[in-house]
Parts: C-alpha cells; structure tokens; sequence
C-alpha cells in the first residue's frame, strides 16, 4: 500500500515536472506574440518587481546586518575583524543574495501569480480571453512570466547593496571595524566575474525562470476552483523553495 | 492611459534602481574599484610555482600597487609559469634586475606579486622580463594564532597630516588605524609610490587633540592579527619639540612579510630573530 | 461582414451539429446529437443540469472537440480550423459567461475596450465612442469607471454583454445569463437579449432553465437529455409533444425520465438486509 502510493507520488511528481518543461515550451513558443502585450509585461513588472522592492530591501538589510553581527564575534577570535566587510560580501553574493532573494520572491509575488491566474481561471476570465480570440499563454502567462525573470536579478542586486550597507552599518558603524579596512579588503578579495557575474547574476536569473515558471504554471494548471486555488499557492511556495535549494546547489557546483 | 503610465514611470524606475545597484556592486564592491585603468606596460616574469596567483591579482613594489597579472600560462616545455604583468605607465623606473615574489595578503588573503627594487641603472621598458623571482610560499600550513584585535578610530575634532616614508608597507590599506600604545589615534590618509626613491611614502592623518607627540618618534607597520590588516604604530620618542601640521616622521619601520617571520621562526628556531626586526617596543601590548 | 467570410450564405442554419459524440472522463456527453441553429433566431437549448449544455456551447467555440461528428459555423469545420482562423472566428462569436468573466484588473471601460485594444490599432478618440456607445446599450455608461467588484451580478452580466456586442458578432452564445438574478435584473437582461437580436439580426443561443423567461424570447427551442435531443419545437407547442421528457421538464416533476433516486443498488442490500433479495 505505502508502496504503491510512493510511487504515486513519484510518478505524479514527474508527470508535473513534465507538464512543467511542456508549459515552459508553449510559453517560449508564445513570446513572440506576446510581444504586443508588452504594455502588460511591464504593468506585471510593476506588481511582481516594484511592488517586492520594500521586503527585499528591508530583508536584505537585515540580512546584511546580522551577518556583520556574526562575523564580527566569530572573526574576533581569530583576531580577523577586519574580513568582516569580505565575508559579508562573499557570502551574501554567492549565497544568501540570490537565494534569499528567490525564497522571498516566491513567497511575495510567486503566490499572488497563482492566486491571481488561478482566480482568472475560477472565473472563467481566461476561457473569457480565448473566446475575445485573446490567447490567454500569450496575454496572462507570459508576461508574468517574463516579469519575474527580469525582476529577480535586479531584486536580488538590490538586496545584495542592501545586504553589504547592512553589513557596513553593523560592522564599521557599531561594532568600529575601520571603514577603509572594510571595503579595501573587500574590494581586494570580491571578483566581479566569479561573485557578481556568476553569483548574484547566474543565480538569480535562474532562480527568476525556475519561481516564475512554477507560480504561473501552477496558477494556470490547478482546478478552478477555491480549493484548487489555495493548494496552488502552497504548492507554489514548496517546489519554489525546493527548485531554489536544490539548483542552488547544482549552480554552485558549476559555476564554483 | 495615465493608470497605464504609471505603472510605466513606476517600473521604469524599479529597472533603473536594479541596475544602479548591480552597477553599484560590480564596480564599488569588487576588484574592479582597485583595478587601474590607466595606460600600462607589460613585463614578463617566470616563476616555478605560482600558488594560488590569479588573473587580475595585483602586483605591488613597497605594498602600493602599481599593476596586475595580466595572463598566466604554462611556459611551453618547461614546468616553469609565464606570468605578464600589466604595469601602470607612470611606475616606469623599476630597475631591471628587480625581484619579483608570489606574496599571502593575510592568511586568507589571495595572492599576489610584489616587486623588491634591484640597483641596476637600467629599467625595465615593455616586454621587459622580471629575471630574478621567487616562487609563491605554501603558507597555510605552517600559521597558527597571532595577536590579538584592533581598536577604533574616531575623527571628532578634526585632524593634521604627518607624512612618512615606508621601504614596505606589506597590505597596509587607506584607512588604515594609526595606533600609539594600542589606542587609535588616527588614520592613513593616502599611499603612494615615489616613482624616484622606490618607497611608499604615506600619509597619516592624526586627531588634533594627540598634538604632543614628539617629532622624533617612529612610525612602524605592524599587523593586528595574523589575518588580520595592518596598522602604522606610533612609538613615542623624546624630543620636546611636537610634531605639526605636514612633518615628515623620520625613524620607520617598514612592514614585515608573514613569510619573512616564517621564514625566521623556522630557521632560528626559537623567537630571538623576532626582535632583530620587531623593534625597540612591544608591538604585541593591546 | 459575414457575406465576404461565409462558405454558405444561403445556408439557413448558421451552426450545425450533426452526428456529435463526445466521452467526457468516461461518461458519454453526447451521444450522435444534431442540432441546427437558424440564422437570425434566438434558439434556446435546455436540459436537466448535466447534460452538457455548456460543453455543447465550448464545442461551438472551438474549446472543445469531440471525438466523433462535426460541429459547422458559418460554413467552417469548427474542428478544422488552424489556430489563427478559429481565432478569426470567435473574433465574430460573442461568449456571454455565467460568471461573467470581467477581467478584475481592469474598470468597467477597459473591460468592454479590451477586445478593441487586443485586436485593433484604433485612436483612443474611436475606442472611447465604440465603448461607451455599448454601454449606453446596455444601459451602463454611467458605470464606465467602476471596477468589476463594485457591479452588482446584473450589472456585470451586462458589461460582460456590452463587452461580447463590441466587435458586432454574428453570434452570441448566451451561457445561463439568467442564474442569481433578481426578476428586476432578469428581465433587463432578457430585454437586451431581444433588442440586440431584434435590431442588429445578431443570431443568439440561450442555455438556460428559466422556462418562463426562454419562453418570452426564444424562437426554438431544443431539449437535451442522456446526449440526444429529447424535444424540440418552438415555445407554444413543445411543452405539449406528450414525450414523457417534456412533460416532466415542463412541469417542473420531481421523479420521471430523470429519475430522484441517484442509481444505486438495491436498499436493503446496502441496509444490510440480504434476505430479502436472495
């Protein structure tokens, strides 16, 4: 019995990945007639990017000043404060930047993507579009779709300057690291090409595909219904959060 | 259509913000911020092991960087790297039997080359070759603890500039605490190569209200911890004269490299070679 | 408009069902159904809840296929038709959805410009007078500011038309317009069904229940049951064919052709009583 209903679990699970890489397909496929509805990909990049900006600034603040907090008690005992500014950039470009970033992301604008097409399909507002001859992959998919992965990377920048302003606050501000040591050992140690590029930027793009894809996938697939509607948001928040862990992950391993 | 162009203005602006702050990242936060645009030569220089050099990694003459690695490759047929170095145009009188090492800033530090000044009247002009040079030290094995932390600096009351003249000032970075008995009294304004005395010649700005300290003290490089970065120590001398606004600090003492003290400790075995170079007080006293 | 598209404009019948059979998750839909719908009529398809009655009407609109039979609009095979043309062919076919269906994002007049904007480049000055002109068709132009969530179900019934006219279509496909309206709100509704077939010739089909009401406008009406029209026949004669449907349909019977009782094995073997039966 256990058995057999793991293995449900593993084929339905794979069948969605399925469907997932299929819907990703027809999007592809839809962006270039999508490109007369870009009035709406930028009024999505307005609700899903602008509209995150104030938890991702507030976050990666926070973000950054705890890891100056952290790492200024652990480094102190080593006699190493002044990495504190390095550490704090490192690890907030190669880590925590992207995919914090992601996790929040998916968490603020991700489920309101399901709830919002779940709901247009509860009300019939998407068989509505493909009667008006509208084709709802190209009008609502899409441009959320796009939305998100444009706003992911400059989300995650932000939080990342935010993070080192925290970190910069925490560390030279209160704690009285010198402020020279702290950014002319970061800038002697961060790279642009394998933290910026591959970290904040690689990652956060990815990310920006993979919560994108999932938020309007499961939005566009779940039973119109309320009920449908509500395990979609959650199901969005969970395989977001896992894609985000596990790719993190596989990146860090290539990019490293 | 003014709902519509709002959102336009508004998302315009979100682009702009993201990019500012990539913008910001790449270039403030990296090291692109050290990275000299400037004209450059280039120099070659053969070492038989590199470490953990990379591309891009400065290359320094008296702790002040005046270039960076340009490329590194296998030398064709021999186990030997063939490292260019991208020199700054205007660090244009390095004598040609200079000699080029892979120096650790700090223990964490990434690697980078240091140049030390031979007397050869000659100087080294592009596609020169840096002849004498020593291969990069596997540090990190030998290091355990070292001294204990820094102390802060503050600013309130303004400040006066005393000049003084390093052969070395190891990582030694603007900002840099100035320290008498361990306390913070200043910091390093600027550092700069003397294209003509082949020394650091670096500029500290000291609080006003330290204006006692008499003008034949020494200043010396020292390290605050192992990983930790450099500091200029001020050790008091006798004079009854003060030093003022602009003097130049004639006793220093020049920055040690950690393979240097490495390299001491392991030879004499016992800590009698520290004070050869560790000078006439305790460096070690915060 | 039509006469330049249509294969057929001598044909009477403007959609025309024939041989119909569709398998939804195992249970039979429609079973070889055939239906006409005449031009310029308003035709009216009932039925007990279930029958399919909407899916007749998404097989219409190219939303659905069957899996056997033809579905004819305007001369095209719905099932046929590429993408693009079926798209060119709903452009023509005004939806009206039980829900309504207004795009929540959107006020009341970026809901009716909405077709306008998607599938013309017309000044700003045009869009306004076509759009306002359909609301005062319907009799909400002084609503053209509000946002879908402040329309009361009537309201938003007839936005959603207002919306459905704007292209001018051929045909619309009314969708229970009349459920959860108040008889204020019915008869407003039931009134623009008639005046827009009256005075633009706008072909129209009603799924609904409401007999009285299907009865004041419908020129024909179909009754489906178990996938097979049972009954057809326009308003005055078809509650009287003697069929056993009609009559308990019509009047309103709580057990008949469609029976009360779910189908279900015998009760006192699900009470627990074998005995009886063996």
């Amino acid at each position: 019995m256990s058995v057999a209903s793991s293995e449900n679990i593993v084929v339905r699970s794979l069948s969605q990945i399925g469907d997932c890489g299929l819907f990703l397909l027809r999007m592809l496929a839809a962006i270039p007639r999508s490109m007369r509805h870009y009035r709406e990909t930028i009024r999505q990049l307005w609700f899903v990017g602008a509209m995150s900006l104030i938890i991702i600034m507030v976050c990666g603040l926070f973000v950054g000043m705890v890891l100056g907090l952290q790492l200024y008690d652990v480094l102190s005992i080593f006699g190493g404060t002044s990495a504190t500014g390095t550490v704090v950039a490192i690890a907030i470009y190669r880590e925590l930047g992207p995919v914090v970033t992601a996790l929040l992301f998916a968490g603020r604008a991700g489920t309101s993507v399901t709830a919002e097409i779940g709901l247009m399909r509860a009300t019939d507002q998407i068989a509505a579009m493909e009667m008006m001859a509208v084709d709802p992959i190209a009008y609502v998919a899409v441009p959320r779709f796009l939305a998100g992965v444009i706003a992911m990377p400059l989300l995650t920048c932000v939080f990342c300057a935010l993070g080192i302003f925290g970190g910069h606050l925490v560390g030279v501000t209160w704690l009285g690291i010198d402020n020279g040591t702290f950014w002319s050992n970061m800038t002697a140690t961060v790279e642009v090409v394998k933290d910026v590029v591959n970290g904040v930027i690689w990652k956060s793009v990815v990310f920006g595909i993979v919560v994108s894809l999932i938020a309007v996938f499961q939005g566009y697939t779940t039973p119109p219904t309320s009920e449908g509607v509500a395990y979609a948001t959650t199901r969005t928040v969970v395989a977001s959060s896992i894609a985000i862990l596990a790719l993190d992950f596989v990146l860090t391993a290539f990019l490293m | 259509m003014s709902q519509r162009q709002s959102y336009a203005v508004g998302t315009g602006l979100f682009i702009v913000l993201g990019f500012a702050a990539l913008g910001y990242l790449a270039t403030q936060t990296t090291s692109v911020a050290n990275s000299s645009r400037g004209p450059s030569y280039t120099v070659e220089a053969h070492f038989a092991n590199i470490g953990q050099l990379k591309e891009r990694a400065p290359v320094k003459v008296a702790g002040v960087r005046i270039g960076q690695v340009q490329s590194i490759v296998l030398d064709p047929g021999k186990e030997t790297a063939d490292v260019k170095l991208a020199i700054d145009k205007r660090y244009d009188q390095i004598p040609d039997d200079s000699i080029a090492t892979i120096f650790t800033s700090g223990l964490l530090g990434d690697q980078y080359v240091g140049v030390r000044y031979g007397t050869s009247k000659k100087t080294l002009a592009d596609g020169g070759e840096l002849a004498l040079t020593r291969p990069a030290q596997q540090l990190e094995e030998m290091l355990g603890k070292f001294f204990g932390a820094g102390g802060v600096a503050d600013n309130l009351g303004g400040s006066y500039v005393v000049k003084a003249r390093f052969t070395n000032v190891g990582a030694l970075s603007v900002g840099a605490p100035v320290k008498m008995a361990g306390v913070a009294i200043g910091s390093v304004q600027s550092i700069n190569a003397d294209p003509v005395k082949l020394d650091a010649l670096v500029t500290l700005a000291i609080d006003k209200r330290y204006n006692q300290i008499p003008d034949d003290s020494a200043a010396a490089v020292f390290t605050s911890g192992l990983i930790g970065t450099q500091y200029v120590a001020i050790q008091p001398g006798g004079s009854p004269d003060a030093l003022k606004n602009g003097d130049e600090m004639v006793l220093t003492q020049s920055a040690m490299q950690i393979e240097d003290l490495i390299g001491k400790f392991l030879v004499s075995g016992s800590s009698s070679g520290k004070p050869a170079d560790g000078g006439k007080t305790d460096g070690g006293k915060h | 408009m039509t006469d330049s598209i249509s294969a057929k404009p001598e044909d009477s019948a403007l959609v025309r069902v024939r041989g119909l059979t569709t398998v939804l998750n195992g249970k039979k839909v429609f079973d070889a159904l055939d239906i006409d719908i005449p031009r310029g009529k308003i035709t009216a398809i009932m039925g007990p809840s279930g029958t399919g009655k909407t899916t007749l009407l998404k097989h219409i609109t190219g939303q659905m296929r069957g899996d056997a039979g033809e579905v004819w609009v305007d001369g095209h095979n719905v099932a046929e038709l590429s993408r693009d043309k079926l798209f060119e062919l709903r452009e023509r076919i005004g939806y009206l959805f039980q829900n309504s269906a207004l795009l929540t994002d959107f006020d009341v007049f970026e809901n009716v410009a909405f077709p306008l904007r998607q599938h013309t480049e017309l000044p700003e000055v045009l869009i306004r007078n076509i759009v306002l002109t359909k609301l005062q068709a319907v009799g909400l132009r002084g609503a053209a500011g509000l946002m879908p969530t402040e329309l009361s179900g009537g309201m938003a019934r007839r936005v959603a038309l207002a919306r459905a006219i704007v292209f001018d279509p051929m045909l619309i496909l009314y969708d229970e317009p009349f459920v959860g309206l108040d008889p204020i709100a019915l008869n407003q509704v039931l009134k623009l069904i008639r005046t827009l077939n009256q005075t633009l010739g706008i072909t129209s089909v009603l799924v609904a229940h409401e007999l009285e009401a299907i009865k004041q406008v419908a020129d024909h009406i179909y009754l489906i049951a178990n996938g097979k029209v049972v009954a057809q026949g326009d308003p005055k004669t078809i509650a009287n064919d003697g069929s056993p449907w009609t009559r308990q349909f019509f009047g309103g019977e709580a057990d008949g052709p469609v029976p009360f009782q779910y189908p279900a094995g015998d009760l006192g073997v699900s009470l627990g009583f074998p005995g009886k039966n063996a």
